[in-house]
């Protein structure tokens, strides 16, 4: 229930980017960026007592997990915000945060973990996939973003998003850096679990789970279609003139299947991603 | 005291006679030093811009003053004061600080929010206190008006959107391409519309400007009249289109120059990297279909239009924000304003206590003279006593100061008077000096503008 205070300050962020966004105000702008951070601080406080009660950092089942996804989700959706003096993108990361944080913190965390997944590899292997949905995940509302305010331009409707959100030039350059910071740890995250799962069968060989690692299993192939998709639109989108909006629409692709793997596989489909 | 203004704007007088009544011309030190003079105001300060000139003054006699400054203007320009008279305004005290604050919001420009006025505020203020002609009301007006003028700026958008055709192409192609340094615009057609438009992007910081025309000689002339542009020939504008990032084409061409097919074949050659199309030709020299393709962003004329037109209407809609910081920061100065009435009977409160004390002190000399280190008793007298003084007259000086309709302070101001008989008090005191009263609070470095 620890994670109750993190979704109350996200969804107070929430509201104050809601306002910033409506009204323009720059005093709400910063009020924002505060509760955002106050958000992040309090979150990184339950992480850390979590870690400090497991002995390891909570991210072995679904619950957990996506609390510290939603919690890298706001470390880098503020670096993002600080490095680039923009806010108008909040109000559409918030909903994310808070919607993915209910799950955390309506369903009670239990976290054990067994001792095959106490090694280095493992850590690894999550923190590196989490941070990587992460960037996919900013990606994603910075495409979103992106072809908003494309289509006010294209059109000749200047109005809400025009005045509010960055440049296409800079909302591209935002999204084609995510995308390629995500494709990096997607790719350590993809091997380092290859030859975890490699070591976990050797290791043991009676769980029905480490066996079942294979492409046939739907977690491990939706995320090598992921890997797919984001490596077309690392290496060759631009290339044939895939910039702008179809990156942007890419990315969102991109994220969606991401969103499929993370939630719904995790807890329903998957028979050897489950611990 | 009373705050007076004195002027005309593009709402009084013709631009014929707003040209003739420019005090720029002649320096604002000049005129506030004539102002000055003059004698019948005792602050003063001159605003002068294309569509305004206006004096705000603090005096003590407002018929007397206002007459004054309508001959000053007529006078100082040499103009008739038939002719300018019929066209001055004049506005008293707190309508006169709105006037003010609704200026420096650029509530009252030609242009509504145009961002140029608060800085010429600014400036007029600059030059008054520069020649110290300003004193502490005109002082504490223009500083309330500076945040007035900021407050709009940062809590409303009255200010926003770009009202100007050339604002318009601008900040356009900087919400597609981010920053303009380092970007390319190609000027197709070498008129004077294309060479405004060219010149307007080219104080935005763009990197390189190529003009094309059909005659090289007309694309050199235009590109030598722009400056730091190239002249490319006819035949090479595929190239150039292929390089750049903004067009804008301007040619007296019957049929579109540049069609879709063009364009698509432009664009696979640029990998379909974003491209800014401004056709203000008239007939089009873009075929409008070239807007379809992906990454093209086509606008003409009358798009830019449209846009400045909605611009407009969406600062309309903003100015009741902007007259509530107003009318906010108007119930402020005026606060203030009327604690200033109180201050005459504070000095004269003070000043009767201060002789009391003098007195006493001279009359009981005698006793500490006789003590073995006089100079020493005197002196610790002298403190102790004017602590005392202090600490009793605190509180009724801060209860003068914060009181606040004009009416109970002269309530007061009367009490005190009778009660403390600071009339006679002051009467022996001032002597033929005159305006002693209020010097302590006007700082003696302002008395030139008296």
């Amino acid at each position: 229930m620890l994670n109750l205070g993190p979704l109350a300050l996200y969804g107070a962020a929430l509201v104050a980017y809601i306002w910033h966004f409506v009204r323009r105000s720059a005093s709400a702008g910063r009020a924002a960026t505060t509760v955002l951070v106050f958000a992040a601080l309090s979150h990184t406080f339950v992480i850390g007592m979590q870690t400090v009660e497991y002995g390891h950092v909570p991210m072995a089942g679904p619950t957990s997990y996506i609390s510290t996804f939603v919690w890298l989700l706001a470390l880098a959706y503020l670096y993002t915000e600080m490095t680039s003096d923009e806010r108008g993108m909040g109000i559409f990361i918030l909903p994310l945060l808070v919607a993915l944080q209910v799950i955390p913190a309506s369903v009670p965390g239990v976290e054990s973990r067994s001792a095959v997944l106490e090694g280095p590899l493992f850590g690894i292997h999550v923190s590196s996939l989490l941070f990587a949905y992460a960037s996919f995940a900013l990606a994603c509302v910075i495409g979103i973003t992106y072809v908003l305010l494309f289509k006010e331009i294209k059109a000749k409707h200047l109005g809400v998003f025009y005045a509010r959100l960055p440049s296409l030039q800079v909302l591209d350059r935002m999204n084609q850096r995510a995308i390629a910071i995500g494709w990096v740890f997607l790719t350590i995250g993809m091997v380092v679990g290859v030859v975890w799962a490699a070591q976990a069968r050797a290791y043991d060989p009676a769980t029905p789970q480490f066996q079942a690692m294979s492409l046939e299993d739907p977690k491990i192939f939706v995320a090598l279609v992921c890997w797919a998709v984001y490596s077309f639109e690392v290496f060759a989108a631009r290339r044939i003139g895939w910039g702008g909006r179809r990156a942007a629409y890419l990315s969102a692709v991109g994220f969606a299947i991401v969103l499929l793997n993370f939630v719904p596989i995790s807890y329903f489909v998957t028979n050897s991603h489950k611990f | 005291m009373h705050l007076l203004l004195v002027g005309i704007s593009h709402k009084t007088a013709p631009v014929e006679l707003r040209e003739r009544v420019d005090f720029q011309v002649h320096g604002l030190a000049r005129t506030l030093a004539a102002l000055a003079a003059r004698g019948s105001t005792r602050e003063a300060v001159v605003l002068s811009t294309c569509n305004r000139a206006e004096l705000y003054v603090a005096c003590d006699d407002v018929a007397a003053t206002r007459a004054d400054l309508v001959s000053f203007v007529g006078e100082f320009n040499g103009i008739d004061r038939p002719t300018v008279a019929p066209h001055v305004y004049d506005i008293v005290d707190l309508d006169a600080a709105r006037h003010l604050f609704r200026v420096a919001a650029g509530l009252d420009s030609l242009v509504v929010g145009e961002p140029q006025i608060l800085g010429q505020v600014k400036q007029a203020h600059t030059a008054a206190h520069d020649v110290q002609v300003v004193g502490p009301v005109l002082n504490r007006l223009f500083h309330s008006s500076f945040a007035v003028g900021k407050r709009v700026r940062t809590e409303t958008s009255l200010g926003a959107g770009a009202v100007s055709i050339g604002f318009a192409a601008a900040s356009l192609a900087r919400k597609i391409f981010g920053d303009l340094r380092g970007r390319t615009v190609v000027v197709i057609g070498a008129g004077e519309m294309g060479k405004l438009t060219a010149r307007h992007m080219k104080s935005q910081g763009v990197h390189q400007i190529i003009i094309v025309s059909r005659t090289m000689a007309h694309a050199a002339r235009t590109a030598e009249a722009i400056g730091g542009a190239t002249a490319a020939p006819w035949d090479e504008m595929d190239a150039a289109l292929s390089g750049g990032d903004i067009v804008i084409t301007a040619t007296g061409a019957a049929a579109p120059i540049l069609t879709k097919a063009r364009v698509e074949a432009i664009m696979r050659s640029r990998r379909n990297r974003p491209l800014f199309i401004i056709d203000i030709a008239l007939p089009r020299d873009v075929e409008p279909a070239a807007g379809e393709i992906e990454q093209v962003f086509l606008y003409n004329i009358d798009d830019l239009q449209a846009t400045v037109r909605e611009n407009l209407a969406r600062r309309g809609s903003e100015v009741a924000r902007a007259e509530a910081i107003v009318t906010e920061e108007l119930d402020r100065f005026g606060a203030w304003l009327r604690s200033r009435g109180a201050v005459p009977t504070i000095v004269a409160l003070r000043q009767h206590c201060e002789n009391i004390r003098r007195a006493e002190l001279e009359r009981l000399d005698y006793k500490l003279a006789s003590l073995p280190q006089a100079d020493e008793a005197r002196a610790r007298v002298d403190e102790i006593t004017r602590l005392i003084m202090e600490k009793l007259l605190l509180a009724p000086t801060e209860q003068l100061k914060s009181l606040g309709d004009a009416e109970t302070v002269g309530a007061y101001s009367e009490a005190l008077t009778r009660l403390f008989r600071l009339g006679d008090d002051d009467e022996q005191e001032r002597g033929e000096g005159g305006d002693r009263r209020i010097a302590p609070f006007t700082r003696s470095k302002h008395r030139g503008s008296r």
